[in-house]
């Protein structure tokens, strides 16, 4: 590491003009300390820590009660004696200017902000001082209504909610929180209420809340669950909703919301400010997190520029020849030299990947290099267990890790100092993700954040091209709140129901002032209580079923274990049934899924956390392993959110397309790309704005039709659909579909009559509102959508921690449940729900309907080729694959089972029959 | 509704549609795994899924005994999916009306996994009920698979069997299937509410798959 002190990127209190630079400026160095290359934030965590820690004597800090007084803290008392002759304002000054800084004046807006019982939001990068801009508001307010005098002993009952989208987040938001109330002796109380808070704590917050709170919106809706909630949060003045660009666009956004207007109920005064990242929406973003007052007017509230990026820089790497693109255009590790030198050009380097399964693979490559500093790599991804991500995001703070692979998981605000280097491993897909991880780089005086993008095949060059130009036109992508979930409206029914119980008209006026169910009509409203009272409408009440019951007008839940299953239940995340991964003895590793581990046989090998481990046996959830000599075999992959192109980013995609038509080929990576688009071009064509290319191939497979709208994959699975549910209007046949970012595919035995549906109206926009849920549902695209809302209307019990056992009697798939609903109540609105969001969300229906008049009004370019083209053969390999059938299924089956006709056979694994039924799972 | 006839150690039988055998000389109906109440078993849990899953497997079985003209009916075990299904009103009054319409033909549960937790069904029912392996030369009628010791060929369910077939242009479907082995059979699940579990078939097995209104067979499956 350098001898230079890295430079800071706080600057002293004054308006940073749009464009501006971060001012660069030299932290005061403490006597006899050496330059540890740190922001002094992440030195006063560090020492915030080490106070905890010796406070705590040697209790584990996780699990030590906050609430020990902290007058006995020497550092506590003297810093009352320094700060308690200033008067508020000039004792938090002082303490700012302590540690070098002085108030941006985004900080002293919110402040005063606050002062007047104004809300908002906050919007800057990362670790450029949202967090004090909001915690010091009601620092103040506290220090200015109780001065020293009047100060009486003990904490004070919760007066702050600080919500954080992720756990790993709230030790260090608890820690940079703690740093002021000890320095400036503020007898407060602070913990945290996650997931992993200790059954003590929890137990404790039962009775009375600490002072400030950090939790998740999950754990703040099990809060809500109490019988006595009004009671705990009868003195909030504050919620701090942080990261709120990362909620506002989930169900987990909706939550909040519900939570907000709950807590508002009890206190009507409260406070609300949202943390955000630069988003394309920001105004909406603040209204969603507000709400509505009870006329339905957006409720007012500020919205505070704080410092954004300066320039941000973005290069790639390359090939040492062109030709190292294959036309095939998938390269996958071939760029590792170029990635091992560029980390060796800087000092600390971060790598994102888009999956967690490649960062496993880029660590594994990393580490077995054979570089000097194959043993300062860590690995960090949601998956890994907590103690394994902390010991990592301690590697990065401490300078100790030279390199970190890790996923969005150091995405959002854990907090550390900026690193010189990041790399991004494949397209970024959207431009807000790539400023979000050049924000992470370099922060040396004159110099800007930047971001080097390793391709791993050859289209992702005009992906990267694209979005250096959309970032250069400042086009960062908008996030849309959801709308008006019914799924999750029941779920908080039942919650409130639990938490003192509600009468129906009250609840209705309260949830209307949420933002995403500002509208909602009273019919789903009746159908939601009946839902949660009857099961189905009034009519038709579903026989044995009551989750919630009317007593006197207030409904209520009687039932405990009805009771604890919601409470077990809560949230809208949903996850792949997962297992623990544990050595024999030892330690624990983190989680797979259970479709991973039910392909392995014991003695079979596999990597996880960058370990070579070998598979010894399932028992009790848990997949015990033991290390393995060396590496090989399978790198266990997750079934997360496949990124889709972001409209601009497609957009950019597109002009770039288009230049490379006309022969333009400024950038670096589309010079690097030119031999495969030229191709491209000579086997087909490179489409203009406004032509639809559509590629006609036969192979081994049968009849390939692929259409190039480059839109984004969410508008091609749903143009898929489209595509072939029209086409087989016009006579039996049966089409496997595929989509990626720029196309989708259609494949079928015979040849398809494509020229007969365009004359037909392929392209046209009649009868979309027809004929969109008509494909999605021959698809069954709303049938695995299902699987969510089932998931947060409590249809699916995903069952108790370690008691998997005894809930097996309770499990079916969602696509059961799906049938089920089909066929005894067609009309339920949770199918209607999955439907809406696969129109509204997935294949974000504007965009498609946009799509199409674009495709319409163009002319449509038809090109039999001999083989797949550089377009057309990462569609061929796409594994992901949709169904669509006009045929009768008893002639489909027929003809597959015909061994002429039979493709290879499928790979499913042996169930032993007539032999030990041991292992086989009971049904 | 298109059959398939096969020999089964001697016997003439047919698999249905209705995910059912029928043997022709005893004139008996073979069934498994009905999981009766499975539904109702959520929503007493506070899951609310809607009415009419037994009901509807009820009237399959209706179809499947009057095409039949079966005296006899074999059920293979799981009858009741829980205990709290086996209480429900709703469920018992549709099964006492099933049967009701059915009073002449002779019931045979053999327990499976299911019935040991759910109990026995209510005397009214009018079933004999037996441990497996039951004996009714030349089959043993048992839930689970396992190996029998006598040289009877088994009936067995348990597994919910499904089969992953594979057509052209990357067409897959899975279905519930007919297990035919040299020394059992395994029955698809009666029940409708249930899931199926890919299975892989051995070379001298034979698949019959259910598509719709018709049992079709998986010819060879050497080489697979």
């Amino acid at each position: 590491m350098s001898d230079e002190p890295r430079r800071l990127r706080y600057s002293l209190g004054r308006p940073i003009e749009p464009g501006t630079p971060f001012v660069d400026l030299v932290p005061p160095k403490e006597a006899g300390e050496p330059s540890t290359g740190q922001s002094s934030l992440a030195r006063e965590l560090r020492r915030a820590r080490a106070a905890r820690k010796k406070a705590a004597g040697t209790v584990d800090p996780r699990r030590r009660t906050a609430t020990a007084p902290l007058e006995e803290d020497p550092r506590a008392r003297r810093a009352r004696r320094r700060f308690a002759a200033l008067d508020p304002d000039a004792a938090v000054r002082a303490w700012f200017a302590e540690h070098g800084w002085a108030p941006f004046a985004f900080q002293e807006e919110v402040w005063g902000a606050y002062r007047r019982g104004e809300s908002g939001l906050i919007h800057a990068a990362t670790g450029t001082g949202k967090t004090y801009a909001a915690w010091m508001g009601p620092l103040l307010e506290w220090l200015r209504d109780y001065p020293a005098a009047t100060r009486r002993a003990g904490a004070p009952p919760l007066r702050v909610l600080w919500v954080t989208p992720l756990r790993a987040l709230a030790a260090d938001t608890e820690a940079a929180l703690r740093a002021p109330l000890i320095d400036l002796g503020i007898p407060w109380s602070l913990e945290t209420r996650t997931g992993d808070t200790a059954p003590a704590a929890r137990a404790r917050q039962r009775v009375r809340l600490p002072s400030a709170l950090v939790t998740t919106p999950e754990s703040l809706s099990l809060l809500l669950t109490r019988e006595n909630a009004a009671e705990l949060f009868a003195h909030l003045e504050c919620v701090v909703v942080d990261e709120w660009h990362e909620l506002m666009a989930s169900k987990r956004g909706v939550q909040t919301e519900l939570d907000l207007a709950r807590l508002r109920r009890f206190r009507p005064e409260l406070r609300t400010w949202g943390l955000s990242a630069t988003l394309g929406n920001l105004e909406a973003a603040r209204d969603t997190l507000l709400g509505v007052d009870a006329a339905g007017r957006p409720r007012p509230g500020r919205l505070v520029r704080g410092l954004v990026p300066k320039a941000i820089g973005v290069d790639s790497l390359f090939p040492e020849t062109i030709e190292r693109f294959p036309w095939s255009g998938q390269i996958g590790l071939t760029l590792l030299p170029q990635v091992i030198a560029a980390v060796e050009e800087g000092g600390t380097t971060l790598i994102f990947t888009n999956t967690r399964a490649t960062a496993e693979i880029w660590y594994q490559a990393l580490a077995l290099s054979g570089v000097a500093w194959a043993d300062r790599i860590g690995l960090h991804h949601g998956s890994l267990d907590r103690a394994e991500r902390e010991r990592v995001e301690d590697g990065l703070r401490s300078g100790e890790l030279r390199c970190v692979v890790c996923t969005s998981s150091l995405d959002l605000g854990v907090d550390f100092s900026p690193v010189d280097r990041v790399l991004q491993v494949g397209s970024p897909k959207a431009v807000g993700r790539l400023v979000q991880r050049a924000g992470r780089s370099g922060h040396r005086p004159g110099a800007m954040s930047r971001v080097t993008c390793v391709p791993t095949s050859a289209l992702e060059l005009v992906d990267i091209a694209g979005a250096r130009t959309a970032l250069e036109a400042g086009r960062i992508e908008a996030r849309p709140p959801v709308e008006r979930p019914l799924d999750l409206l029941a779920q908080h029914a039942v919650t409130v129901a639990l938490g003192g119980g509600f009468r129906a008209a009250e609840l209705y006026d309260e949830v209307r002032t949420t933002h995403a169910y500002r509208d909602l009509p009273r019919d789903e409203w009746e159908w939601v209580l009946d839902f949660i009272t009857r099961g189905g409408e009034a009519l038709r009440a579903y026989p044995e079923y009551a989750k919630a019951v009317l007593v006197d007008g207030t409904y209520r839940v009687t039932s405990r274990m009805i009771a604890m299953r919601h409470r077990m239940s809560i949230g809208t995340i949903v996850s792949e049934s997962s297992l623990k991964v544990r050595y024999v003895r030892g330690r624990t590793l983190g989680t797979v899924e259970e479709n991973f581990i039910a392909r392995l046989r014991p003695g079979d090998r596999f990597t996880f956390g960058g370990q070579p481990l070998e598979f010894v046996r399932v028992r009790d959830m848990t997949a015990w392993v033991r290390k393995a000599p060396s590496a090989e075999g399978a790198v266990p992959k997750w079934s997360g959110l496949r990124l889709a192109l972001s409209p601009e980013l497609a957009h950019a995609v597109r002009a770039k397309l288009d230049e490379a038509r006309r022969g333009i080929f400024d950038a670096p990576e589309m010079q690097q790309v030119r031999p495969v688009l030229e191709l491209q071009a000579a086997w087909s064509l490179l489409p203009r704005p406004d032509e639809l290319l559509i590629e006609r191939t036969e192979t081994r497979e049968g009849h390939h039709l692929f259409f190039y709208p480059v839109e984004g994959r969410l508008v091609h699975e749903g143009l898929a659909a489209l595509f072939a549910y029209r086409i087989s209007q016009l006579g039996p046949i049966t089409f496997t579909l595929a989509a990626n970012d720029y196309g989708l595919e259609l494949l079928s035995p015979e040849r398809a009559p494509l020229e007969e549906a365009l004359e037909a109206g392929l392209l046209s926009t009649e009868y979309l509102f027809n004929d969109i849920p008509a494909s999605l549902n021959a698809a069954e695209m709303a049938r695995r959508q299902f699987r969510e809302v089932a998931r947060v209307a409590g249809l699916i019990f995903q069952g108790f921690p370690g008691q998997a056992k005894s809930v097996k009697q309770l499990q079916a798939s969602s696509g059961l449940i799906y049938e089920v609903f089909a066929k005894y109540d067609p009309e339920n609105l949770l199918l209607r729900q999955a439907q809406r969001e696969v129109l509204e969300r997935q294949l974000e229906q504007s965009r498609l309907g946009r799509t199409l008049a674009r495709l319409g009004s163009g002319t449509v370019t038809i090109v039999e080729t001999e083989r797949p083209t550089p377009f057309a053969f990462p569609l061929l390999v796409d594994r992901l694959r949709e169904q669509l059938s006009s045929e009768k299924l008893s002639d489909r089956v027929r003809r597959m089972a015909d061994p002429l006709e039979r493709a290879a056979g499928p790979d499913v694994p042996a169930i032993p029959r007539f032999a030990n039924l041991r292992s086989a799972r009971p049904r | 509704m298109s059959d398939h006839e096969i020999s089964l150690a001697g016997e003439a039988v047919r698999l249905l549609p209705e995910r059912a055998i029928y043997w022709e000389r005893e004139r008996a109906l073979v069934v498994a795994d009905l999981h009766w109440g499975k539904a109702a078993t959520f929503r007493a849990a506070g899951v609310p899924l809607p009415p009419g899953t037994t009901a509807g497997d009820l009237t399959r079985l209706d179809r499947a005994l009057r095409r039949t003209g079966a005296r006899r009916l074999f059920l293979l075990g799981d009858l009741f999916h829980a205990r709290e299904g086996r209480r429900s009103g709703a469920t018992l009054s549709a099964v006492a009306a099933w049967r009701a319409g059915h009073p002449a033909l002779d019931v045979l549960l053999v327990r499976g996994n299911h019935d040991r937790h759910a109990g026995d069904p209510p005397d009214d029912l009018g079933m004999t009920i037996v441990n497996a392996p039951h004996h009714v030369a030349p089959f043993a009628l048992q839930h689970e698979p396992a190996p029998v010791a006598t040289a009877s060929y088994a009936l067995a369910g348990h597994l919910h069997p499904g089969f992953v077939m594979a057509g052209p242009a990357r067409q897959r479907e899975r279905l519930a299937c007919f297990v035919i082995g040299a020394r059992g059979a395994i029955l698809p699940a009666f029940g409708s509410f249930t899931g199926t579990l890919a299975i892989s078939a051995r070379p001298d097995d034979r698949v019959y798959v259910i598509a719709d209104d018709a049992v079709i067979a998986v010819s060879s499956l050497a080489g697979r």
